[in-house]
């Protein structure tokens, strides 16, 4: 018995490592189709020069100030928003959650509304500022929401969280709306492509502001699997099992909520990733959170990635935001799941 | 939900393209210091950026603002366009026939590959998120943002500045206040105190002009035509150039003479069969002068306020 495990566990760790490596050289791929995609035209040559510094000032701007942070930003918000998801989908243990779906992309958004309504884009304020505010309005509508679905005998019910979400995140959307119509313009316009999901801060100084949010909660994603295993066994169980879970819940709720986020402070609306980035990574690795959560990060980010590259070029030189082509993808996909789900 | 969102977005952001034909009035500061050299000279602009603006700027993008670009003598290398160059600026096409579209959201890469030399932004949120610094790399950045961004003399003195130009800012504004001044004068001659309005008619929806904006100010204070109270009574609630207007409000309308923009040529113009439309008095009188979308009605700006000027005086005198 026991040796059957073993192989059976080095079959599957063999099998992970297969698609993380595989997931990996699919993103440095895309990366490169991204780095060729856009307006100007770079040869392969001519951008392998300019990668090593040997091209002429004019695309090492393009490449390094325009299409590279734009690159970086969206695996980066990818990886945040589907580890994200499959924090909560654990905390949950329900496989439609998705930070999108429960409201914490909206109050994020709202925070960032309120922040570009009230401060005139004249003012140099620090870009850095960003994640954080998203990450306050992420949770105040996370609280909202937990102190809304919370019954003293039975804690948080799984269906319950999803449904308050789901009107809360309907109130944020709709206050939203009443917010654009007292915009300029203009600001109106950045906020509308803004809600649509558009990596708009293609600016190294986004990347900083995000990256330790990303590393940070990431790890700390990593470090908790255990926890998010014993809690996917149910309440019961998992007390069972000596898991505290109310304030173990808590945390990581408050993990996914700060990876949303900051995700959604430089990347807009984008919805559906943290949805279908769990998802794909379980049917590719198995729901053991130790490696759902990296195989998560990874699909998540070739999918952001994607949808960002293929959004810069089918209407050059307009541009479609990432989300909607992400929501193309999501929707139809959310509907497969809901179908699946119903047997 | 998500979907539906998606939906409005792409719904607003289609209404947005409809107001964004407006010129919009926004309430930033401007702080403004100059310091002039002969050749390159360093102008801090309305965020505060020390711009340094080259000797003979030639490869010039100033995406809507080149009515005044034109006015002082410089062809830009690229126009404001939306749509990929299915909507432009009509009325200056005569001039820049042959100057290739760009999108209104100036995409980093397509301003790059025209490899300007100086950038004019029209307003401060057009470099919203950080964007100046990647602006700025490409080719200095001025940033204009006017206190009252309607204000077309302002914005023609202060770009005349960024050229230094400044003489020639002001000639053109004489220029303009001669003409005016000319016409009004034969215009009070021949109608003595008959009252004009403007309308626009786009998507079966009417919109009247403010008297505090674009062609209003042409109408009402530069060539001193008298106000109808309608005009009167929705700009001191208009935050808007065009305000909208329903057709009911419209049969108040009590001008003597209407310049209607119709944007709905194209697709029929069924507002102008209502039976409410033909009893506005001005109608009924055919003292109606019909203007195409393309005309300079709906822009502001010392070439756009001198082309209704002319509209104006070849409808009203005979």
């Amino acid at each position: 018995m026991k040796r059957y495990m073993t192989s059976t566990q080095r079959k599957t760790q063999l099998r992970n490592w297969t698609v993380m490596i595989s997931l990996f050289l699919f993103i440095i791929l895309v990366v490169v189709i991204s780095m060729n995609t856009g307006f100007i035209k770079l040869s392969p040559l001519e951008l392998f020069y300019t990668l090593f510094g040997f091209g002429t000032s004019e695309q090492a701007l393009i490449l390094f100030e325009f299409r590279l942070p734009r690159i970086v930003l969206s695996i980066l918000v990818g990886m945040g928003l589907a580890v994200s998801g499959a924090i909560l989908q654990g905390v949950t243990r329900n496989a439609l959650a998705d930070p999108g779906i429960l409201g914490i992309n909206a109050g994020a958004g709202l925070m960032v509304m309120l922040y570009i309504s009230y401060f005139p884009s004249t003012t140099n304020t620090p870009i850095f500022i960003l994640p954080v505010l998203a990450f306050i309005g992420a949770t105040a509508a996370a609280s909202c929401i937990y102190i809304l679905s919370y019954k003293r005998d039975e804690g948080i019910s799984p269906v319950r969280l999803l449904l308050t979400g789901v009107a809360i995140a309907a109130g944020i959307s709709s206050a939203m709306i009443i917010l654009t119509l007292r915009l300029s313009p203009e600001s109106y316009q950045f906020v509308a492509t803004w809600l649509a999901g558009s990596i708009w801060g293609s600016n190294w100084k986004f990347v900083l502001a995000l990256l330790p949010w990303i590393i940070i909660l990431i790890i700390f994603a990593y470090v908790k699997a255990n926890v998010l295993n014993i809690l996917n066994l149910g309440d019961v169980t998992a007390v069972g099992l000596g898991a505290s879970i109310e304030k173990e819940r808590r945390l990581l709720l408050l993990a996914a909520v700060g990876l949303a986020g900051a995700s959604v402070s430089v990347s807009g609306g984008i919805g559906f990733v943290g949805l279908i980035g769990p998802h794909l990574a379980r049917q590719l690795v198995g729901a053991r959170h130790q490696i759902l959560i990296p195989t998560s990060a990874l699909v998540g980010g070739l999918l952001v990635l994607v949808a960002d590259t293929i959004g810069r070029w089918i209407l050059q030189p307009s541009e479609i935001p990432a989300g909607i082509i992400v929501a193309i993808i999501g929707a139809p996909y959310f509907l497969y799941l809901l179908t699946r789900l119903e047997d | 939900m998500l979907i539906l969102r998606k939906v409005l977005v792409s719904f607003f952001s289609f209404l947005f393209i409809l107001v964004g034909c407006q010129d919009n009035v926004s309430e930033d500061d401007v702080k403004e210091t100059n310091d002039h050299t002969v050749d390159e000279h360093v102008l801090t602009d309305a965020m505060g950026n020390e711009v340094t603006i080259p000797a003979n700027p030639d490869r010039v993008i100033a995406s809507y603002l080149e009515d005044y670009l034109l006015a002082l003598g410089i062809t830009p290398v690229a126009q404001w366009a939306i749509h990929d160059g299915a909507s432009i600026q009509d009325y200056l096409q005569e001039d820049l026939k042959d100057v290739p579209t760009i999108p209104y959201d100036l995409p980093f890469e397509v301003v790059t590959s025209f490899s300007p030399d100086l950038l004019i932004m029209s307003s401060a949120d057009m470099v919203e998120g950080e964007k100046y610094e990647q602006y700025s790399k490409i080719a200095p950045t001025y940033v204009l943002d006017l206190e009252n961004n309607s204000d077309w003399r302002e914005k023609l003195l202060k770009i005349g500045e960024v050229f230094d130009k400044q003489d020639e800012a002001e000639k053109v504004l004489v220029t303009y206040d001669e003409k005016a001044k000319e016409s009004k004068q034969l215009l009070k001659d021949s109608m003595g105190n008959q009252s004009v309005a403007a309308i626009w008619l786009v998507n079966n929806t009417f919109f009247i002009v403010s008297d505090k904006v674009s062609s209003g100010v042409v109408l009402y204070d530069d060539l001193g035509l008298e106000k109808p109270n309608v005009v009167e009574e929705i700009s001191t609630t208009a935050t808007d150039n065009w305000s909208e207007i329903s057709l009911e409000k419209l049969a108040e309308l009590d001008a003597d003479h209407l310049f209607l923009v119709n944007s709905d040529k194209g697709n029929g113009a069924k507002m102008l069969e209502d039976p409410i439309w033909k009893d506005i008095p001005a109608v009924k009188k055919g003292q109606i002068y019909e203007y195409e979308a393309d005309s300079a009605w709906l822009y502001s700006g010392p070439i756009a306020n001198t082309q209704i000027i002319d509209d104006v005086m070849t409808s009203l005198i005979k």
